[in-house]
């Protein structure tokens, strides 16, 4: 499945979930009449046949609202989608730090700017320091 | 190993799917027969515990599926494996054979 339409699959789920839902409900249905009409050939009563499917089949609901729960899902791995925040971060950090150093230091505003550059840059480093723990654990 | 007892792991489901589609497009029950019949009837799954995989490994992109009729005539949606799909088979396989094989020796050893 293209990512194009892995998105737009992802989108209409949301969108549609009793669409989605009827579907998923039209395929395990699908099954479970074939599961029957097999039980009918290997010669059970029609009532004996859909009773064995219904049990062969396993919790027909919960199967469902699985395949719902799937189609929900965020379809992209997140890792890329992180990464590029903390690079956001990091490049907010320095322009912080850069705006902060050309400012006059003895202005209330000038050690304003210095402390955000600092509580953000300290941030910026604890983040760090956790992804690369987490990376060599 | 009795048939009732043999469990499946996620993973080897996901590979029991790619291999039973890898003949062509079935639907999801074409595909429990399919795995029946490839295994030798050893393997029984639970009918149901295959379409939360089929949805999964098509969010994957594995796999895709598309509607249509079936031989009796009704409609039913249809799986088929992606380019991708035939890589990831081949890929799994290959651990597979190589976890056996190494689980063979550890069984094996004195």
């Amino acid at each position: 499945m293209s990512r194009i339409k892995t998105t737009v699959d992802f989108i209409h789920a949301w969108q549609c979930p009793d669409e989605i839902a009827d579907e998923v409900e039209a395929e395990l249905s699908f099954h479970v009449q074939m599961r029957t009409s097999a039980n009918i050939e290997k010669g059970m009563a029609p009532h004996e046949a859909q009773l064995a499917a219904w049990q062969s089949f396993g919790d027909f609901d919960r199967v469902k609202v699985s395949c719902c729960e799937i189609k929900r899902d965020f379809p992209f791995d997140l890792k890329p989608i992180k990464m590029g925040l903390y690079i956001a971060i990091a490049c907010l950090a320095g322009a912080v730090a850069l705006i902060a150093v050309n400012l006059p230091h003895h202005t209330p505003f000038g050690v304003l700017w210095q402390l955000i550059a600092i509580a953000v840059l300290m941030r910026a480093f604890l983040i760090g320091r956790k992804k690369q723990d987490n990376a060599t654990k | 190993m009795s048939k009732a007892k043999a469990g499946l792991l996620q993973g080897t489901l996901d590979m029991l799917i790619l291999k039973a589609l890898f003949a062509g497009p079935l639907h999801g029950y074409g595909i429990g027969q399919r795995i029946a019949q490839i295994s030798g009837d050893e393997l029984k799954i639970e009918e149901g515990s295959l379409y939360p995989g089929l949805y999964r490994l098509e969010r994957r992109g594995w796999i895709e599926s598309e509607w249509d009729v079936s031989a009796n005539n009704q409609r039913a949606k249809f799986y088929k494996l992606t380019r991708a799909g035939r890589k990831q088979l081949i890929i799994e396989e290959q651990n597979w054979e190589r976890l056996a094989s190494a689980t063979m020796k550890a069984l094996r050893a004195n």
